[in-house]
């Protein structure tokens, strides 16, 4: 899909390399890019800039990057994209319980970088009124409330349908644990029969829908975090 | 010599009784034969005594003589008078004759002692040898010759070693005198090279007598000798036994150092492998990156799209080639410093082993993966994501050594308590004297083909696995081609309470 020229992006990273690395990918594909290589500059930014995404590093030099979302999300409900070399889970799933949008961890693939970008930036985008879902092979209708891979209708139970449907709403974003099990079940806390709960529907989903289970393409598992719909076939 | 020689009284009481019985014999023949002929019997006398008992008991034996034949046979009888100017001589040939046979016989008898001493002394010796021989560190040798030195010299012993003038404690009684005042003169001997302490004139004031332990190197440990009743020391006996402990100690300690220098010299080559293989291993892949890179800087417009979009298809693969290496680095140290964090909960195995090949798709080229999940195997507890480093490793491995177009399989089945898990490629397969060793750090198997990689990802599987409490192995396939085997728990078992 198509990105609206004009839209603007904020970098926010200590490294002027990476900087000037995504304001290239980006610019090339008709983002207006602005950088700050620290915190309090992000935070200025971000307040007087206002742009419709923020792609940010954790580990900044003046003060820690959850504390920079944090002061973000008081003000604004602007997608961020956290970019860190930080790959443990806690981290992950800490940013995104802290409200940010997406997570990719240093170094990461410039065309992923971008469908990640296309994916937050499709929560802000109105008028996407669709019913319809594609991905590859695989469509929802939600209106309908039908799936099908190809021209196969598929039988999901309810449950499989919800988190099916989460999936696909949030357009290729990573949903999380904890968002699945309190969104589809009411449970706030990830106990491990809950947990079994979970897994038990995305194993009967995948051999409902994946054209081979063992290797999903469509539903992919963020490790210890969540699953995402996968855009690429 | 410092043995005691206490005056005894028996040597005397007997040649008192001999010449009174020579006498009453004397006495017994008087009139049968001349009296001057008793001279000769009385001399017998003189002579056992001299043999016998030396110089003093023969001096004492003649003169007991002479006045017991002047007093009953030379006239005038029963007096010591003499009037015959002839027995004066008969009294110093007495003298004469009972002095040279005293003489001569303590030097045989001095003979023969020193001959059962040295004997014993030698025999002392070999067994000290002996246990010397057989021993092989610094600490054997001190208890070897702290116990015989002990047992011979009947005292309390102590072995310090020293090293640069600093004294250590290495074998001692318990009852030897260890304190600050017996400590310094056991260096002051170290440092000087001379005995010193009880009985000699260094230091005398100690409880201890200290003796140098010496080679030709210096000394280089001090024997240490206590008697609680001062008593003397057979000063040979300890030259003989400090001069064989010495020649010990020194090849113990020598052969210590050897297996310092051993040890030091293999660290060194590990580090020298470590530094070799991450600078090789690090290099390689910057190379092909910088060598595109700069290419393509230079040559972009006047290069063939084809081979652009190539040089860049090898830049992005050695960028990704190194993002691992980087990656099995980083694991690898947390594995060996134990900062590895594992956090086991139920997992879909498929899940674990689909998101592994998911990563590694672009890596598979045109092989084929085929995984094969036992029906009845869905959660098995583990650490997914550390789990999926192992699978990422196997993985990485089965392609690295087989051909393209070949097929790699990953299978689960349940044995017993535990899930078998298996990588089977159908490559070259493992020499099977390195099945063992492709578990250890930076060890990697010999090869038909110059094959990248860095040794680390078996040995951080390894460490995986056993962190999983399971085990892990390698085994060639009847076929062709290897298998690497993991046995995991398949059951999460119950917590013993405190941690």
């Amino acid at each position: 899909m198509e990105n609206k020229p004009g839209l603007s992006v904020l970098v926010v990273d200590d490294e002027r390399t990476i900087r000037s690395f995504l304001k290239a990918t980006l610019k090339s594909k008709g983002y207006s890019v602005s950088e700050a290589k620290d915190g309090a500059t992000a935070n200025e930014l971000t307040a007087s800039l206002n742009p419709d995404l923020v792609i940010l590093d954790l580990g900044l030099p003046d003060m820690d990057g959850l504390d920079v979302l944090k002061n973000i999300r008081k003000a604004s409900n602007v997608p961020v994209i956290i970019l860190s070399v930080r790959d443990d889970e806690s981290d992950k799933i800490a940013a995104l319980d802290m409200g940010a949008d997406d997570y990719l961890t240093k170094p990461f693939d410039a065309g992923e970088l971008l469908a990640r970008i296309r994916s937050v930036l499709r929560r802000i985008q109105p008028g996407t009124a669709d019913t319809v879902y594609k991905t590859g092979k695989l469509t929802m209708d939600t209106a309908r409330h039908q799936v099908t891979i190809g021209k196969e209708p598929v039988k999901l139970t309810p449950m499989e349908y919800d988190f099916l449907k989460m999936l696909v709403i949030s357009g290729g974003r990573v949903v999380t644990h904890k968002r699945i099990l309190k969104d589809i079940w009411n449970r706030d806390e990830e106990t491990d029969d809950a947990m079994h709960l979970l897994r038990v529907t995305v194993s009967n989903i995948r051999n409902k829908i994946e054209p081979d289970p063992n290797r999903p393409v469509y539903i992919t598992t963020e490790p210890g975090i969540g699953y995402r719909l996968s855009e690429e076939e | 010599m410092l043995r005691q020689q206490g005056i005894k009284a028996l040597p005397y009481i007997i040649s008192a009784v001999m010449v009174g019985t020579v006498t009453v014999l004397c006495l017994l023949l008087n009139g049968h034969i001349d009296p001057a002929n008793f001279a000769v019997i009385y001399i017998l006398a003189v002579v056992l005594s001299a043999v016998w008992w030396g110089m003093w008991p023969s001096i004492f034996t003649s003169i007991l003589g002479v006045l017991a034949f002047d007093f009953f046979f030379v006239h005038p009888l029963l007096t010591f008078a003499v009037s015959d100017l002839s027995y004066i001589y008969i009294f110093a040939g007495y003298l004469v004759v009972g002095i040279v046979v005293s003489l001569v016989a303590s030097r045989a008898r001095e003979q023969a002692r020193q001959a059962q001493g040295r004997e014993q002394r030698t025999l002392v010796l070999y067994r000290l040898s002996r246990e010397l021989a057989a021993s092989d560190s610094i600490e054997e040798v001190a208890a070897a010759i702290k116990k015989n030195t002990g047992e011979l010299l009947e005292c309390s012993t102590a072995i310090y070693t020293g090293r640069s003038n600093e004294l250590f404690l290495t074998a001692a009684d318990a009852d030897f005198p260890v304190d600050e005042h017996e400590r310094a003169v056991a260096t002051w001997v170290l440092v000087n090279g001379s005995a010193a302490g009880a009985l000699t004139r260094t230091l005398a004031a100690s409880k201890g007598l200290y003796v140098p332990l010496k080679t030709v190197q210096g000394t280089i440990g001090v024997l240490g000798l206590y008697k609680w009743d001062n008593g003397v020391y057979d000063m040979e006996m300890i030259e003989a036994l400090s001069s064989q402990s010495s020649v010990a100690l020194q090849r113990a300690i020598l052969a210590e150092e050897a297996r310092l220098a051993d040890r030091a010299k293999e660290n060194n080559r590990l580090q020298a492998v470590l530094l070799n293989s991450i600078s090789h291993d690090l290099r390689t892949p910057l190379v092909s990156i910088t060598g595109a890179l700069s290419t393509l800087k230079q040559d972009f417009d006047s290069m063939d799209p084809e081979v652009r979009s190539e040089m860049l298809e090898t830049a992005h693969e050695e960028s990704l080639h190194l993002n691992r290496l980087v990656g099995n680095l980083l694991d690898i140290t947390r594995v060996e410093s134990g900062t590895l964090k594992i956090n086991i909960k139920p997992c879909d195995l498929r899940d674990v082993i689909g998101s592994s090949l998911r990563v590694l798709k672009d890596r598979m080229e045109n092989r084929k993966a085929v995984v094969d999940i036992s029906e009845g195997i869905f959660e098995v507890p583990m650490d997914f994501v550390l789990m999926m480093r192992v699978f990422m490793n196997l993985i990485d491995n089965a392609v690295k050594y087989s051909a393209t177009e070949s097929v790699i399989k990953i299978s689960a089945a349940i044995s017993g308590e535990n899930v078998l898990i298996k990588v089977v490629d159908n490559g070259f397969g493992i020499p099977a004297k390195d099945l063992e060793r492709i578990f250890d750090k930076f060890y990697r198997a010999e090869k038909p083909r110059q094959v990248a990689g860095s040794g680390l990802g078996l040995s951080i599987c390894r460490g995986i696995v056993e962190a999983h409490h399971g085990r892990i192995w390698a085994q060639n396939n009847p076929a062709g081609g290897a298998s690497i085997c993991m046995e995991l728990p398949a059951y999460i078992k119950e917590e013993k309470h405190g941690k």
